[in-house]
């Protein structure tokens, strides 16, 4: 089932002031800037966790706008999209609704790495995003354009130190003030837009430059560090224009599988979704872009670029003499036009028509919209605490691309991530992290704030350590529980539902662990499968479950009067048999990491000057970085073990006594050890 | 990269450190805390001993007590010293006769089950006691510190104790790293390094296939290539550990290390030591371009004494690379002797205090920048040509020196005259004896028993690849993750960075 009907779009923009004189109160508790992906997760999580929420929006009509690519999900990004949903983010649901053609991506390799994804219909993603915001109990939404960032001067006591006071708006005198303030300003900080040899300011297309004064205080009144990174837009190409035979059809799925744990379908039936196209580029793309380089400005100035192939131009340039994919997507329901992903590309308009003539099924094809580069600023994401917090500021927030993160998801996680922690940061509740060895979100959070970026970071599954414990499948299992009971972001009602699931998981695994037969009754109940006639144990369910052409349906009709209950379970079960003994093997080693992430180090210790036995490049690395726990510094390049142990001699001497209420959570996980050790669920 | 070492070092340490924040009932416990692994170790020094200790720690200790002392009923009564044919678990062949003790916990050093076997101290007895441990069942080596470790989390320890553990888990862990060091510059070296190179390839492109041959094109013979890898691979380390060989025999022993500016005498020290004259010695700056090795005998230790190329910056080539192999030996050294003319020196103390500080810095490998406190236990102080000072100047230097804190012991000396050589000799065979007597130093039986086990996990992973290739990636990949972390045991660590980087230089990865 959908879970909302969603009201008439129309009421949504009465309900929202376009004028800040208009707007019911001067002071929040949570200020988001920006309605992008990382915006609005991080203003509905604020507003979730309880706080008075205001999102502060240049065009209201964008909120929830996809500004490139017409999807959500794949391979890494679903996992995180199943995550953000499991923290009762918005995104999955979202999906759902707006989704126009679902797949799960990497089938046949294991349900660990499966990799859920839809198309979207640019429309209706919006629609629901924005109905679901004015739906949002404690959220107000504003069209502004924030001309500054209010933050006091640095506390005498604590050199460097800020707090932020909440922000100012163009044409507006008055200030409006916040404890929290989240900025998620995506490609504006400091933007330039890149197509032929023409630059212009501005973060997208269509929209207006971000103000000055932003990137003003965080380089200057705040003094941080700032880098600059690339990225572009195909164009669209008209849909009419294609001759899609000459490309390859690929359907969506039979049966569509939605991203949210709450849904049991999607809103557009299988047979109703549109189908993607793959094509390839031919050795006259190659051809056009080496022939037009000279009118590229944003190639040209391609110094430092990233590892992987932004643009059709790096692709041709570093792999040439390759034939390189082309998907053909559907931009919506009723859409005209077609997302041509892999041809991101920031030539001049004619020549990008020349380019993508050169491949046959657009041998005729119109360009509606050229493609185009963006260059903006980025925070170098160390500067900031595993609550995305900006260290040296009290109360700023920062998620999504302005830490140098790419794709909707990774912004969508982070949002949720700030927005939660703005809000309990507002609300004098302790900061909250999140795991590596417990989510994808953790993952990425972790290597942004310890390791930093060096080209704009994207999730991939082999960046996470216990890929075969964080699956798309136990989201629910890992987060919701968890964010009820201690973050505070998630519904009652979808608690109750995660907490149904656990249990009945729970019994059913139970159920199949008692399931204890010799092999010769295995047999006789179950002829087709495999037994090995030496082994003269006796082999339980679960073990059998994990057998390659065992499903829990046929041992289900073999065993019904104690399986059957269980059957709309099929599936995670299945998956938790194949996986359960590859999670125990991990988890002594994600114990470890627990441990060490539950050793908060102080973030205002003087590294530079400590009395310990380190050595200076030690010191120097540790002052740089600050890591939040000893887990974060054991991942530091540099960092011996001896270095580490001298570190916390000392800190346990000296910092116990002065332990802050804002500082990571210690040691509760550990008093929680034995209850969690009799549950048979990994969290 | 980070030393293969550091990973165990590093749980043992943090897991000590969160141990002593705890409130003291559960210090005191004597339940092992999620400990299940067993670990042994030879715990005595090594040399020209009569006897050589090893001990085990943890569960798994009863059942090698019983498999290698032939016991097959009943344990030994606790605390007692039994005479039995040690034997091996699997092959049974008597590896030693020696003395086998039994401290069934809690009643023991570490708080766990313990077992010591006391046998003959010749390498060749160590060696095969060693890898027998090692092949039975939950048994591994232990890490720099455990044993200590564990006593520590079993309340065994007092709180002064502890307090060193910081600084004997750094020793420990430069001890192996020096040991890795010398192990890994030669043949056995360059071949796990060339596994090490192609299982990372191997693993960037399993997950080039996981993470993106969805969207990309990634060429359907990666997996191919894959699993031809995989089974060489397999082949090569099943070949590798079944050799009898044990790969190439390291030299045992204590290594020294003669270092200095050129014409300090190293040479003439390198001569006077071995009584004859092994390397050439001359007037002429650089005569010596490579390393001169000569294995000795001091007081009864065994030790390997390196002549090397003096320090200093030469347009020669020749003696560039002879600079540079002196440096890695330095690197390597369990003990350096800097040699230094003590003409040059300043009359003055302080000056000359400076002047050699200066100079130590200099010699010192540079990744092992003095952690506040100079290393002084590796490294000797030989000032040479004595014979060249009058007496006077020659007293007041030596008294002046020796008052100066934070330098090596320092021993004047003529190679010439042999003046001050026995001082030195007594100095030396003390410092020897004391490193004789860390299990760590110059025994590459440890580090060899060390490798094999982290070999035997890499090549027990690859077999995961193997079992799950067709039906699940995910957990075939895992097991090529597992078999490069236990590789990387051996020659380093390897970051998830490092395989993207391979991802995309062999394929061409969109936004």
């Amino acid at each position: 089932m959908l879970t909302k009907k969603l009201p008439p779009l129309q009421s949504f923009l009465v309900q929202v002031s376009r004028r800040a004189s208009h707007v019911a109160r001067q002071q929040y508790d949570v200020i988001v800037v920006g309605g992008g992906h990382a915006g609005t997760e991080a203003a509905a999580a604020a507003a979730r966790v309880g706080a008075q929420t205001l999102l502060v929006s240049q065009k209201i009509h964008t909120i929830g706008a996809l500004s490139c690519n017409p999807s959500l999900g794949g391979v890494g990004k679903g996992q995180l999209v199943k995550e953000i949903d499991a923290l009762d983010g918005v995104c999955g649901r979202a999906g759902d609704w707006a989704g126009i053609h679902f797949s799960i991506l990497n089938r046949s390799k294991g349900p660990a790495v499966w990799g859920p994804r839809a198309q979207l219909d640019r429309q209706r993603y919006r629609e629901f995003i924005q109905s679901e915001l004015l739906s949002t109990p404690r959220l107000t939404v504003l069209e502004g354009s924030v001309e500054e960032l209010l933050v006091t001067e640095p506390n005498p006591e604590e050199p460097g130190q800020h707090r932020v006071t909440g922000i100012r708006l163009a044409n507006e005198s008055h200030p409006i003030s916040a404890s929290s303030v989240i900025l998620t300003t995506g490609t504006f900080l400091s933007g330039s837009l890149f197509m032929g040899q023409t630059t212009s300011p501005g973060g997208r297309i269509g929209d207006a430059p971000s103000s000055a004064g932003l990137s003003h205080t965080l380089r200057e009144r705040l003094g941080l560090r700032t880098g600059r990174l690339r990225t572009g837009t195909p164009p669209r190409i008209v849909k009419d224009s294609v001759d899609l035979s000459l490309a390859q059809l690929h359907p969506p799925d039979s049966h569509s599988t939605p991203f949210s744990f709450l849904n049991t379908h999607t809103r557009c039936k299988p047979e109703e979704q549109l189908p993607c196209y793959l094509t390839y580029t031919t050795p006259g793309v190659e051809r056009v872009v080496k022939e037009s380089l000279h009118l590229n400005c944003h190639i040209q100035q391609d110094t430092k670029g990233p590892r992987y192939c932004p643009s059709i131009e790096s692709r041709v340039l570093r792999f040439p003499g390759r034939s390189h994919r082309v998907w053909l997507e559907p931009e919506g329901m009723t859409s005209d036009l077609l997302y041509p992903q892999g041809l991101s590309m920031t030539m001049p308009p004619d020549v990008q028509l020349r380019l993508i003539r050169e491949i046959p099924a657009m041998h005729r094809a119109e360009i509606h919209t050229p493609g185009y580069g963006v260059q903006y600023d980025f925070v170098c994401p160390t500067q900031l605490s595993p609550a995305l917090q900006v260290k040296s500021t009290q109360g700023l927030f920062l998620a999504g691309q302005i830490n140098g993160t790419t794709g909707y998801e990774e912004a969508a996680a982070q949002g949720l991530w700030a927005g939660v922690n703005a809000a309990r940061w507002a609300l004098s509740m302790p900061a909250v992290a999140l795991s590596r060895t417990e989510s994808y979100i953790g993952v990425l959070i972790d290597d942004l704030v310890s390791r930093g970026v060096t080209e704009p970071y994207r999730m991939f599954t082999s960046r996470a350590e216990f890929r075969t414990t964080l699956r798309p499948d136990n989201a629910d299992l890992r987060l919701t529980l968890k964010g009820f009971e201690e973050v505070g972001c998630v519904s009652s009602f979808r608690y109750q539902k995660a907490v149904r699931v656990r249990d009945s998981l729970q019994d059913a695994l139970a159920a199949l662990q008692s399931l204890a037969l010799s092999p010769s009754i295995w047999r006789k109940k179950m002829p087709d499968i495999p037994m090995s006639e030496t082994k003269n144990n006796v082999p339980t369910g679960m073990d059998i479950l994990q057998y390659n052409d065992v499903s829990f349906e046929t041992m289900a009709s073999a065993f019904p009067e104690c399986l059957s209950p269980y059957m709309e379970f099929s599936q995670r079960l299945k998956i938790e048999a194949v996986y359960r003994p590859h999670s125990e093997q991990q988890r002594k080693e994600i114990e470890r990491i627990q441990r060490e992430e539950n050793m908060s180090l102080p973030q205002d210790i003087d590294y530079l000057s400590l009395p310990v036995s380190l050595s200076q490049e030690v010191r120097e690395i540790l002052d740089r970085v600050r890591p939040s726990t000893l887990g974060a510094a054991t991942r530091l390049q540099g960092i011996t073990p001896a270095a580490v142990v001298h570190l916390l001699n000392y800190v346990r001497h000296t910092g116990q006594k002065e332990r802050r209420p804002h500082r990571y959570r210690t040691d509760q996980r550990e008093d929680e050890e034995p209850r969690a050790r009799n549950t048979s669920l990994p969290r | 990269m980070q030393p293969s070492v550091y990973h165990g070092v590093w749980r043992a340490a943090v897991h000590t450190l969160r141990t002593r924040g705890t409130p003291p009932c559960r210090l005191l416990s004597t339940a092992p805390l999620a400990d299940a692994e067993t670990i042994f170790a030879l715990s005595s020094g090594h040399g020209r001993c009569g006897v050589a200790v090893v001990r085990t720690s943890g569960p798994a200790s009863a059942t090698a007590l019983k498999h290698m002392a032939g016991l097959t009923r009943n344990l030994p009564p606790p605390r007692t010293a039994l005479l039995r044919s040690i034997t091996h678990p699997q092959s049974k062949e008597v590896l030693d006769r020696g003395l086998v003790l039994w401290f069934p916990a809690p009643h023991s050093f570490t708080g766990e089950d313990c077992v010591e076997f006391h046998i003959h101290g010749g390498p060749a007895v160590i060696t095969a006691v060693l890898q027998a441990l090692g092949s039975v069942a939950g048994m591994r080596p232990a890490d720099a510190g455990e044993f200590t470790r564990r006593a520590f989390q079993a309340g065994k320890l007092g709180l002064t104790e502890v307090e060193g553990l910081g600084d004997l888990i750094h020793a420990e862990t430069e001890a192996q790293r020096r040991q890795a060091l010398r192990q890994m510059s030669g043949e056995l070296g360059r071949l796990y390094q060339d596994w090490s190179h192609r299982l990372k390839r191997c693993l960037a492109h399993v997950e080039a296939f996981i993470d993106f041959s969805e969207d990309e094109l990634i060429e359907d013979g990666v997996l191919n290539q894959v699993d031809s890898s995989v089974c060489d691979l397999q082949a090569e380390m099943e070949r590798h550990l079944k050799d009898e060989r044990r790969g190439e025999r390291l030299r045992s022993g204590v290594q020294v290390v003669i270092a200095g500016a050129t014409n300090a005498g190293k040479s003439s020290l390198l001569n006077t030591l071995c009584q004859r004259p092994a390397a050439i010695v001359s007037p002429i700056a650089g005569t010596t371009r490579d390393v001169v090795e000569t294995a000795l005998d001091i007081g009864g230790f065994p030790i390997l004494l390196s002549d090397t190329a003096g320090l200093r910056d030469s347009p020669d080539l020749v003696e560039r690379e002879g600079v540079r192999r002196a440096r890695e030996r330095v690197e390597q050294a369990d003990l350096t002797l800097v040699v230094v003319d003590c003409a040059q020196l300043s009359s003055d103390a302080q000056q000359a205090a400076a002047f050699i500080r200066g100079h130590l810095t200099s010699i010192l490998p540079t990744q092992e920048q003095p952690e506040t406190v100079f290393p002084t236990d590796r490294f000797l102080l030989v000032l040479n040509k004595s014979d060249l000072l009058p007496e006077e100047q020659k007293q007041k230097l030596d008294r002046e020196l020796r008052c100066v804190s934070g330098l090596p012991p320092v021993c004047l000396i003529s190679c010439h005259t042999n003046e001050g050589l026995q001082d030195f000799l007594t100095v030396l065979h003390s410092s020897v004896k004391t490193l004789c007597g860390d299990p760590l130093s110059g025994a590459p039986t440890l580090t060899q028993a060390r490798h094999r086990a982290h070999l035997q996990q890499c090549f027990a992973a690859l077999a995961q690849y193997q079992r799950y290739r067709d039906m699940d990636m995910a957990l075939a990949a895992e097991g090529v993750r597992l078999a490069l972390t236990s590789l990387g045991r051996i020659t380093g660590r390897v970051g998830a960075e490092e395989i993207l980087d391979i991802i995309f230089k062999d394929f061409c990865i969109g936004k």
